[in-house]
């Protein structure tokens, strides 16, 4: 059988990369936080003013449901990108020489995707465990109440995850920032999709629902009312002394659902199979090839040599503007031409929508759209192996660094000139001023992720989360005005892009110095 | 024009050394830097391009210490390192001249620097195409032109024929052979005949050690008397080899040719003329 190395050897060469052990700390710290700590200033699960008593079965629950829904969306993140590993390093050329069928190699991907979830849900589970012994309210602890959910709902949406992550990869080849954006979507859309009819429970993916449900009816049984249409998903912070607290003893999922959840996994493992035909088999480069047009490379003897003492002479010039059009050309380049028609459309939106729309909502999947683009910023040298001409530059720090952060900082701008330009007609220059110290952050934030972990994938799941958090309306995440607007944001704002600047020339300083 | 590495050494973790105490004063012209892979070399090369810092020593360039003032360094190198990579949506034109913006140079003759460089190098019909679509060697040719771009006084080559056919490896002898006229040229290499038609000093290196270092006649002098020819069965080959340090073997028909080197004359064997591979061998095999 070939698929158990196969597996066995994707699954080592991703967990031995820095960023799972980057998405596994920031995953534990997140997890830390599912189910609040007794005195905490804030609520994750609740339904109206209620929540559970924490014994076994809220925890168990309540953190399954998290998990499901945290691990769905920085999880796809995490481990989309194992083909382009495989094509980068041209491992996937010497496989496709190889018997491995299109179908054994990608359900590899996918069992190898789905393992490395299951690790980070395993440790999450031990340390939701951990914390209910923490937290003890003297209930008895019920291994199968925190078990079951987990075996029932998140698991089955994990294999999911882990098989639209190679989906994707397939149907959407090398254009990444399709990946992003078609994921984003998505997510969004099963996240909206609220089922409440038990016959439609069997179709959310996520599976989150039919708890959420048997939740809202047990405190609408509990309050005689039926005004319950106020359970939240998400951290929402105070109304602490409301608080009250229920009994919930978990559930018997129906047959039909347990049925359901199985079949969710199987039509997954049946997609791989169907998606077979569409997978390039490492042959990309033959129709990039066919794309472009051929280059007569010339073989004969050419007159032409090169005399050392006849070129001609450069004078010194430091300025960095020669740098900055490179920078520039660089990052409108990335990616396919016709996605800056979506671009335009984008800016038309922000032109054309009422202000409120186009600045919460139509601004920040705008910006998100770039996601491939500026997440690349700081790595971009290292990914082309250009780190030797960089690294060896003059003054690479001041002229090379900052550069980088201008041209990407003109991109996001330049991206949000509509919406500027009405602010500034109806003199909105708090949120003018939010709008552009938040594109300039996200640069900022971009190039200091990019540095600490030497990889992008940090910033991409940490920009996914903040925007969708920000589309969802929760304001702690805001960091473009769209939410609150008060004369202390862009002080805040300004100094989070100092903090990150210190970061990041301090951290890329050291790089230099001790490579 | 002085170059001197003093004592230096970089060490990767515990007792895991990529150079350890390598000291050697480079002057005006080619050195020819050859070793095994894993030597050491381009852990050298990168240190003197300020790549990479060393653990220890110092790298002194025309009394400036590089070390604690890389940039001094940096104005007046041209480094082409053997992994690197291209920007594949920018064309040569557009790399190169983002190239000298890197190094702190242009002028109004950048234009006509780039152009000459990418006519000299058989660059100028693909100017304009993406690097992306180039081959192996033609990258390679507009890494040796983003070497040049800087009127370098040091110049850095870690393998630099890689990818090249044999007209393009002609090519860049002569070139080396000019920049070598007015600046310090150091080439590395674990093929001989790459250098040893142009180094006018050799280093050898291994295991992260100078093992070796002078003219090429020198060095040759070191082998002299001990190289030899011989034929014998070609099924008694394997036994030969692990009996003598052999340089090269031709099989024909039932028959081996082998030249290889001993101390003393065996039967039946001829004296040879030694050249800078037996030199090399001997060297890295016997130390």
């Amino acid at each position: 059988m070939y698929i158990f190395p196969l597996i066995k050897y994707s699954y080592l060469q991703r967990v031995r990369n820095y960023n799972f052990l980057i998405t596994l700390c920031a995953s534990l710290a997140v997890a830390y936080t599912f189910v609040p700590a007794p005195d905490a200033n804030y609520s994750t699960i609740r339904i109206v003013d209620y929540v559970g008593h924490y014994n076994s079965a809220w925890f168990g629950y309540v953190s399954a449901i998290m998990s499901s829904l945290f691990l769905s969306l920085v999880g796809f993140y995490l481990i989309n990108g194992g083909i382009k590993i495989d094509i980068q390093t041209k491992v996937g050329q010497i496989i496709a020489t190889t018997k491995v069928n299109n179908s054994t190699y990608l359900f590899s991907k996918v069992i190898s995707g789905f393992l490395i979830l299951l690790t980070i849900l395993g440790i999450v589970l031990i340390m939701n465990i951990a914390l209910f012994h923490l937290y003890n309210e003297n209930f008895p602890f019920e291994i199968f109440q925190f078990i079951k959910p987990y075996l029932i709902i998140t698991i089955p949406t994990l294999f999911c995850i882990a098989v639209l992550a190679v989906a994707f990869e397939v149907f959407f080849r090398k254009y990444i920032i399709l990946q992003n954006i078609g994921f984003f979507f998505l997510f969004s859309f099963l996240m909206l999709s609220s089922r409440t009819r038990e016959d439609y429970f069997s179709f959310d993916m996520l599976g989150t629902q039919i708890v959420m449900n048997k939740m809202e009816n047990q405190v609408r049984e509990l309050t005689q009312g039926d005004r319950i249409k106020e359970l939240s998903i998400g951290y929402v912070i105070g109304n602490k002394n409301a608080t009250k607290k229920f009994h919930f003893n978990g559930m018997e999922f129906p047959y039909s659902f347990v049925i359901s959840r199985i079949l969710w996994v199987t039509l997954g493992a049946l997609l791989i199979f169907l998606i077979t035909g569409f997978f390039h088999r490492f042959s990309l480069n033959e129709k990039s090839v066919q794309k472009t047009p051929k280059i007569a490379i010339k073989t004969g003897i050419t007159n032409k040599e090169i005399y050392i003492s006849g070129l001609s002479k450069l004078t010194t010039n430091f300025s960095i503007l020669p740098l900055l059009k490179t920078e520039l050309l660089l990052l409108i380049r990335k990616g396919e031409k016709w996605f800056w028609f979506i671009n335009t459309i984008g800016m038309l939106l922000l032109a054309i929508l009422p202000l409120e729309i186009a600045h919460q909502f139509v601004l920040p999947i705008l910006w998100f759209s770039q996601v491939s683009r500026i997440s690349e910023l700081t790595t971009k040298e290292f990914t082309n192996k250009v780190h030797y001409f960089a690294f060896a530059s003059f003054k690479p720090l001041h002229r090379l660094l900052i550069s980088q952060l201008l041209a990407s900082s003109i991109l996001l701008i330049f991206l949000a000139i509509p919406l500027l330009a009405r602010l500034i007609l109806v003199s909105n220059f708090i949120a003018l001023s939010s709008i552009i110290l938040g594109g300039i952050f996200l640069v900022f934030l971009a190039a200091a992720f990019g540095i600490i972990t030497k990889g992008k994938k940090l910033f991409e799941i940490v920009f996914f989360m903040i925007t969708y958090i920000n589309i969802n309306k929760i304001p702690f995440m805001d960091y473009f005005g769209a939410l609150s607007q008060n004369n202390f944001l862009p002080i805040k704002l300004t100094i989070c892009i100092l903090t990150l600047g210190s970061v990041v020339f301090c951290i890329r300083n050291y790089q230099l110095k001790t490579s | 024009m002085k170059l001197e590495i003093q004592n230096v050494s970089k060490r990767y973790s515990g007792n895991k050394y990529g150079l350890e105490g390598f000291s050697i004063n480079i002057e005006k012209g080619i050195l020819g830097l050859l070793g095994p892979n894993g030597a050491g070399k381009s852990t050298l090369l990168k240190m003197i391009a300020t790549v990479s810092k060393p653990s220890n020593g110092q790298i002194i360039l025309n009394k400036n210490n590089v070390i604690k003032d890389p940039n001094y360094m940096r104005k007046q190198i041209g480094f082409l390192p053997q992994d690197f990579g291209v920007y594949p949506n920018l064309n040569a034109f557009e790399f190169l001249k983002y190239m000298a913006a890197m190094k702190g140079v242009g002028g109004k003759h950048l234009n006509s620097k780039i152009t000459e460089l990418l006519e000299g190098l058989n660059l100028m019909d693909t100017a304009h195409k993406p690097i992306g679509s180039y081959s192996g060697g033609m990258k390679q040719r507009i890494g040796i032109a983003q070497a040049l771009l800087n009127d370098p006084k040091v110049l850095i080559f870690d393998e630099p024929t890689v990818g090249l056919d044999p007209e393009e490896r002609m090519r860049f002898r002569d070139l080396i052979h000019q920049l070598a006229n007015d600046a310090i040229v150091i080439l590395s290499s674990h093929i001989v005949s790459d250098i040893d038609t142009v180094a006018d000093k050799v280093a050898i290196m291994k295991n992260g050690n100078l093992l070796a270092y002078g003219d090429q006649e020198e060095l040759i002098n070191n082998v002299k008397g001990k190289v030899f020819e011989t034929t014998i069965d070609k099924n008694t080959l394997n036994e030969f080899k692990q009996n003598h340090l052999v340089v090269h073997s031709l099989i024909k028909g039932n028959s081996a040719i082998v030249r290889f080197i001993s101390q003393q004359q065996p039967d039946g064997a001829l004296a040879q003329q030694p050249t800078l591979e037996d030199a090399y061998l001997y060297t890295t095999k016997t130390s």
